[in-house]
């Protein structure tokens, strides 16, 4: 049985409200503050771009890498109970067509591959299910947060992925026996303290 | 996958008027003959609209609202006759979470609204909400095709808080319906990109199932139970 969800809870009015406000203020976009948005969206607040798009994705694209070597490295070392492990297998390959997508989207300006080393988390369930939940809800966050401010061609394009990422983050958080919707409508997260934890934690060099 | 076709769900065509708004006639008396959350469905839900026409984004969060509330009814309604507590222990908490988590959106739609929100429709959910069985393969459908619903509009909205909203609930759907998936033994995330055949698919499939387009009739008829 999972622990208490925020199903109905009070972060759905707050929304509400602010989404109230911007929508009776004639449809102003307050550059994301409204709904907590956090980091570079905060600091975008210009209008949708070709630019802007290629920084955005970049950052997708570094969460998608990450979740694909941590799944890569997972099924090489088979070391997971078989439920797990269909799942690093399934949501792997996911991964993998999600990077080489946004890497031919980004063109010549995708960064570069991340040097990543996960240590002994892909060798037990426990510690590879509490990095994946991290990295699959680091990597929503992002696309709630960041996605609004990528042209609408752009948009539609990663809507059909973050809803594959979603459906993962439900699925590792099942196998984790944790709520895999803990909340009715889905936060912003700003990647960059995710990426900071997985920095000290010295999987991401 | 559910056998309840669109038609004989949206009693009063309050889903087939704003998907005429949305995706134009064409496309709407097709969906009205399509099964729920089926294939043919969700192609043509996230398939371009016939015409480029602009839709304000309160009419897509009227669109939004009226399919949350198809939802919310959904589980409310098995709520009510019992059928939720009759299950076990684990799909009960499944159901009462996505219920709540659908008449949440329900309410934040209908604040950001305000008046501009649209009057409730009525559905006729027939025998979908009367047993475990028939509940869950309903619910699983109508998951999947809530996806395809938001990955098709997010797109279309002009407001940058909204579409981040939009996002925030596209995300949520997608993790009720991994859920659903999972809770029947059906593989949570079947595809690297949640975007269904193309149409031109559609009509193989429409052909293979026997799904016939129907005119929407303009006659009101009997109002259900239950409404969300």
């Amino acid at each position: 049985m999972y622990g208490r969800d925020e199903t109905a809870g009070a972060g759905g009015w707050t929304r509400a409200r602010a989404l109230r406000a911007a929508f009776g203020g004639g449809l102003v976009v307050a550059g994301g503050t409204a709904l907590g948005v956090p980091g570079r969206l905060r600091t975008s607040a210009a209008a949708p771009s070709k630019q802007q798009d290629a920084e955005i994705l970049d950052v997708f694209l570094l969460l998608e890498r990450l979740q694909s070597a941590l799944y890569r490295d997972a099924v090489r070392r088979g070391r997971l109970g078989s439920d797990v492990l269909e799942f690093a297998q399934t949501a792997g390959a996911h991964e993998a067509e999600h990077v080489r997508f946004l890497v031919e989207r980004l063109g010549g300006q995708a960064g570069p591959e991340p040097r990543t080393d996960f240590g002994d988390v892909p060798d037990s369930d426990e510690t590879f299910l509490r990095v994946a939940i991290e990295l699959e809800e680091a990597t929503i966050g992002a696309y709630i947060g960041q996605g609004a401010n990528l042209t609408r061609e752009e948009v539609g394009q990663v809507a059909k992925i973050v809803a594959v990422d979603a459906r993962h983050a439900a699925w590792v958080r099942d196998l984790a026996w944790t709520s895999p919707a803990p909340h009715a409508a889905d936060p912003p997260r700003d990647p960059a303290a995710a990426l900071a934890r997985l920095r000290d934690q010295g999987y991401l060099r | 996958m559910s056998e309840l076709t669109l038609s004989a769900l949206d009693r009063d065509e309050a889903l087939s008027e704003a998907i005429a708004e949305l995706y134009g006639q064409t496309r709407a008396e097709f969906l009205l003959g399509t099964t729920l959350g089926g294939a043919a469905m969700l192609a043509a839900l996230i398939a371009p609209p016939d015409a480029a026409a602009e839709v304000s984004d309160r009419g897509i969060l009227n669109f939004g609202l009226r399919f949350e509330r198809l939802q919310a009814t959904f589980y409310t309604e098995a709520e009510g006759i019992g059928t939720i507590r009759r299950m076990p222990a684990d799909k009960q908490r499944w159901a009462e979470v996505l219920g709540a988590h659908e008449r949440a959106h329900v309410r934040i739609l209908k604040k950001v609204l305000g008046r501009k929100a649209e009057r409730r429709p009525f559905f006729d959910f027939g025998d979908a909400t009367g047993s475990d069985a028939k509940f869950t393969r309903t619910a699983v459908a109508m998951e999947d095709l809530t996806v395809a619903l938001l990955a098709g509009v997010t797109p279309r909205v002009h407001n940058r808080n909204l579409t981040a909203a939009l996002f925030g609930l596209l995300t949520t759907e997608a993790r009720h319906a991994a859920w659903a998936r999972h809770i029947v033994g059906a593989t949570p995330a079947a595809d690297a990109f949640d975007e269904p055949r193309t149409l031109s698919d559609v009509g193989g499939v429409v052909a293979r199932t026997h799904f016939i387009a129907r005119r929407p009739s303009t006659s009101r008829r009997r109002r259900p139970r239950f409404t969300g």
